[in-house]
């Protein structure tokens, strides 16, 4: 109990103000959800949906986009499909509770799929395809992109600080409860529980190998 | 059929801001001073691209620069002449930044990803007396960027001194630091820059690189 009491003497007696500016920003970014929320032709959203006003997802390819409950975009974040899909399946699948850092970009030619609660830290990019290159003759921006593959990030993953997760061809999949460190590149599937740090990409920290040891 | 109509049409705030965006585009190449500029030359209004040193910036036509770019010219550079190029085509992400004080020169139809850094000098650290930021910039060099290139996301490429070149139609991977040259038609990527994909005009097809650090490789020759 007098814990408690010298806890709460050490609080101010006033909490501070929000600055008003501040809060004009955060109703820009509401109204911005809802204008999402309500004209958007999402496959699916779910409630407490939150974009900030800077980011980038273009309604064209909101049919091709599912979002599950409280899942927040944060500043310019950038969503993207570059080739629409001839069927309806979505493309781009955020599950319940999804963190989106700022300055993350997300494209998606086939499938990306984050799984519930995947949080991700500020310049995240998260690719399923690249651009071609092979044709020498060709400037690489007119080459077009490759087929590419898919990508699953599964329940509880942490994605670090200017990480890219960038998927080739097949499947990529980055188990359960993983974390990609700072400026890590993946291209290559994790196994669940593992941490992955440096480019190119290694696992440094596996649960099952450290068993066996 | 009408349904799928009415979903592709493009959100009418997304066209307003579009609008934003040309007339920025349009007062920047009417007004500012640029040493040359192009025409299409689009760029997004929240860059930090400073009235100040436009006349040492020179932009071909069709070039995109995408949001919160940093096109600068910190120093008063010492040459006549242009110190950032940016030719035709050219596209580069959101966030890049591109910083010269000698010369950097962009080829044609090069493609930047998001949060790629071209910097041709860098702080001076030498002395451990003051701090760092009182020390200066160092001398630096100069980059060239030929073109068909694809900078990846993330992408760093620094040249302290002397001349870089990334050579045509090559590739620098996502999140790769680039410090030396590159030949042309190569993939590179990691930290440090390593060949790990390369073009083989006598095969005529790509080959392994030798995986050998690019700076190991140049310092063996």
């Amino acid at each position: 109990m007098s814990e408690t009491m010298s806890h709460a003497k050490n609080q101010p007696a006033h909490q501070p103000l929000e600055d008003p500016f501040w809060l004009t920003a955060r109703m820009a970014s509401k109204i911005r959800s809802l204008w999402m929320l309500w004209t958007y032709p999402f496959a699916s959203v779910g409630s407490r949906f939150c974009a900030h006003y800077s980011c980038d997802l273009r309604r064209p390819i909101a049919p091709y986009v599912k979002i599950g409950d409280s899942v927040l975009l944060d500043r310019e974040v950038w969503v993207n499909i570059p080739v629409l899909p001839d069927n309806n399946e979505p493309v781009i699948v955020f599950d319940d509770g999804c963190k989106v850092g700022r300055r993350c970009m997300i494209s998606a030619r086939n499938r990306i799929h984050f799984e519930r609660n995947v949080i991700f830290a500020p310049s995240v990019l998260v690719m399923d395809h690249n651009h071609a290159f092979e044709d020498v003759n060709v400037p690489i921006k007119d080459q077009g992109i490759t087929p590419g593959g898919t990508i699953r990030i599964e329940e509880g993953c942490w994605i670090g600080f200017g990480a890219a997760i960038v998927c080739g061809k097949g499947e990529l999949v980055i188990g359960r409860n993983s974390v990609i460190g700072a400026n890590a590149v993946v291209s290559r599937s994790v196994p669940a529980n593992s941490v992955v740090a440096g480019n190119p990409g290694q696992v440094v920290y596996c649960p099952s190998e450290a068993d066996k040891s | 059929m009408s349904k799928s109509n009415l979903k592709s049409f493009e959100d009418p705030v997304r066209v307003f801001l579009d609008a934003v965006r040309k007339l920025h585009s349009l007062w920047l190449s009417w007004t500012y001073p640029f040493a040359s500029v192009g025409h299409h030359f689009s760029v997004h209004y929240s860059c930090n691209l400073s009235r100040t040193v436009a006349r040492y910036i020179s932009i071909g036509n069709t070039v995109l620069i995408e949001r919160d770019c940093r096109v600068d010219v910190p120093m008063v550079p010492k040459d006549f002449g242009p110190t950032i190029l940016i030719e035709d085509g050219c596209r580069i992400g959101q966030s890049g930044t591109i910083l010269a004080i000698n010369r950097i020169h962009i080829g044609r139809d090069v493609i930047f990803g998001q949060s790629v850094l071209v910097m041709d000098h860098n702080h001076a650290f030498e002395d451990v007396s003051i701090p760092i930021a009182c020390q200066g910039t160092t001398k630096g060099g100069t980059i060239r960027i030929e073109e068909g290139c694809w900078i990846g996301f993330g992408a760093a490429i620094v040249c302290n001194e002397g001349e870089l070149v990334i050579g045509r139609n090559s590739v620098v991977g996502v999140n790769c630091v680039v410090t030396r040259s590159i030949p042309p038609y190569s993939v590179v990527s990691g930290n440090p820059a390593r060949i790990v994909k390369q073009f083989d005009p006598s095969q005529g097809r790509w080959v392994l690189g030798s995986s050998v650090p690019v700076a190991q490789s140049r310092s063996a020759e």
